[in-house]
């Protein structure tokens, strides 16, 4: 059994605003492990944003606590790395220098830096833009130099938004299974929110399905784990386990419909 | 091919249709050349001017000026206007003050700044930084307030501290509104400038002009205007838009203004 990495206990969240008091979650405990990858599924406004912007530092949560390696979040730090739901690339970098810009804060050494960024502009599939603004590119590219920017920066967490939501069909294929690949190897925790009940299955080794605003945790699945070298789509959609457990979380969030 | 000529000489168009007008009007009315003069004595006078010798000095005295001040106006507003934008109460506090000072124009101070700078260049320094500052602090303060949030936090869970923040979001985020305050404020410095040249200086085009005025010479008058207007354009197209095309137009913030 590997350590808690992530703890969220008795965390319940309210905005403040002009317009009011809105009540953004129910209360909501959670435990991710470390190198695990946990997905969250839930209807839009549920709070998913909110908890993942609370576990990053940016939202103080206004009830309950967070935890990281067992110690209280109070801030963003290098070590929770997060690809947000807007994109949040800097137009004024190119492809090159956002995803350099975390070793960079990190003074990596330039030639380890220029290694690091080769290497995920291939993953990517970046080759050839390396030197582009991200104005010049397709919102599915540059939602790739997102998740690539976060990854350069190597934290031991990642709290993902739904990443993949402004990709194309066939380039989201290749993406999770890439992000599977990937956080099979290198071991990371994973936080992954996504609106596709497949993509949760399909990423996760936990799926937490949520309810509707104000969300609390309703069930939370466990997915047995591909072998080494992650799931290819292929002998998911051919799995019946997988299938079973992808109609469960479905039944789960069509009840949840808003 | 002849449309994309025609698209380059656009900008040139209106000035043209002026001066057609210009010729048309004192062609049929003939009015006395003190009140409109014709287009053909506003040209010989800028000749003669220009190589009477006094033009090439006032355009020194007058740029230098207005580069000064401008130069001290911009510098002071990105200063202060970044300290009122990344700090909320600070801004809270100096609004008051800004909307105040703002509002009363540099000819109302004139009076006592000449008793505490005099009559030279300080004076107009003076006038145009009190221009030039509000433009400039107000936009800066605008521009930070704008960027996104999302960048910064981005930037922030990478491990970029405060200072990364302001040097790699606030600073590039902020400059297409510092870039159009820059604009406004080299446009309303002119203005401040020629005032100041009006009554605390020797050389200048703003002199220049007043001597028109006192001896009803509209010719000098028209013809210091059309050079501090052209000066004005070219200033914007070599000095200013440069700068937007390497930085806010290539990053994709404002849109290229015409087709590329
Ligand atoms: N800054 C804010 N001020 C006020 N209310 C907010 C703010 N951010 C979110 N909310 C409210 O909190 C609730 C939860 O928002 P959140 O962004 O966490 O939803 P979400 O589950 O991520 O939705 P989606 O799937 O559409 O992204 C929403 O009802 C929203 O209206
Ligand atoms: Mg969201």
């Amino acid at each position: 059994m590997s350590a808690d990495k992530i703890v969220v206990s008795g965390f319940r969240h309210f905005f403040q605003s002009d317009s009011g008091r809105v009540q953004a979650t129910g209360e909501i405990d959670v435990t991710i492990r470390e190198g695990e990858v946990v997905t969250l599924v839930g209807p839009s406004g549920c709070g998913k944003t909110t908890l993942l912007k609370a576990i990053a530092g940016f939202i103080t949560p206004s009830e309950g606590q967070i935890l990281c390696d067992g110690k209280p979040v109070r801030g963003p730090g290098r070590e929770r790395g997060v690809v947000f739901q807007e994109l949040a690339i800097l137009p004024w970098r190119t492809v090159r220098k956002n995803i350099a810009h975390g070793l960079e804060i990190a003074h990596v050494p330039k030639a380890e830096r220029d290694r690091t960024v080769e290497r995920l502009i291939g993953l990517m599939s970046l080759n050839g833009f390396e030197d582009r603004y991200p104005h010049e590119l397709s919102g599915g590219m540059r939602q790739r130099v997102a998740v690539a920017r976060t990854w350069a920066a190597d934290p031991d967490v990642i709290l993902m938004d739904e990443p993949f939501a402004a990709v194309d069909a066939m380039t989201r294929l290749t993406l999770q299974e890439e992000l599977g690949r990937l956080c099979a190897t290198t071991h990371k925790t994973v936080f992954f929110i996504t609106h596709s009940v497949e993509e949760a299955v399909f990423l996760g080794d936990r799926v937490l399905v949520m309810t509707k605003r104000p969300g609390t945790i309703k069930a939370m699945l466990d997915v047995p784990r591909p072998g080494k070298g992650g799931r290819d789509w292929d002998s998911f959609t051919g799995d019946p386990e997988m299938r079973a457990i992808s109609e469960q979380v479905m039944h789960l969030v069509h009840a949840e419909r808003v | 091919m002849m449309g994309r000529i025609a698209w380059k000489l656009l900008p040139a168009a209106p000035a043209l249709i002026v001066l057609f007008a210009w010729w048309v009007y004192w062609t049929i009315v003939q009015p006395p050349p003190s009140v409109i003069p014709s287009i053909l004595d506003v040209v010989r006078t800028g000749a003669e001017l220009a190589f009477g010798g006094r033009l090439a000095g006032d355009i020194v005295a007058s740029m230098g000026r207005l580069l000064g001040g401008v130069a001290f106006g911009m510098v002071t507003g990105m200063i202060a206007g970044f300290i009122a934008g990344l700090w909320r109460p600070v801004a809270d506090f100096f609004n008051p003050l800004v909307v105040f000072f703002n509002a009363i124009s540099g000819i109302v101070w004139l009076p006592l700044v000449i008793g505490w700078l005099g009559v030279g260049n300080a004076l107009a320094t003076f006038l145009i930084w009190n221009t030039v500052f509000f433009i400039i602090f107000q936009n800066t303060v605008l521009g930070i307030q704008l960027v996104p949030e999302v960048l910064e936090q981005g930037v922030r869970s990478l491990g970029g501290g405060r200072w990364e923040t302001i040097r790699s979001v606030t600073l590039p985020g902020a400059l297409p509104y510092i870039l159009s305050g820059v604009r406004s404020g080299l446009g309303f410095g002119w203005r401040a400038l020629i005032a100041a040249e009006l009554v605390g200086a020797t050389t200048g085009l703003g002199q220049l002009i007043f001597s028109g005025s006192e001896y009803h010479r509209a010719d000098i008058i028209i013809f210091g205007a059309l050079l501090i207007g052209a000066i004005a354009m070219l200033m914007d197209r070599w000095l200013l838009a440069p700068i937007e095309r390497r930085t806010v137009v290539r990053w994709g913030l404002v849109a290229a203004s015409r087709g590329r």
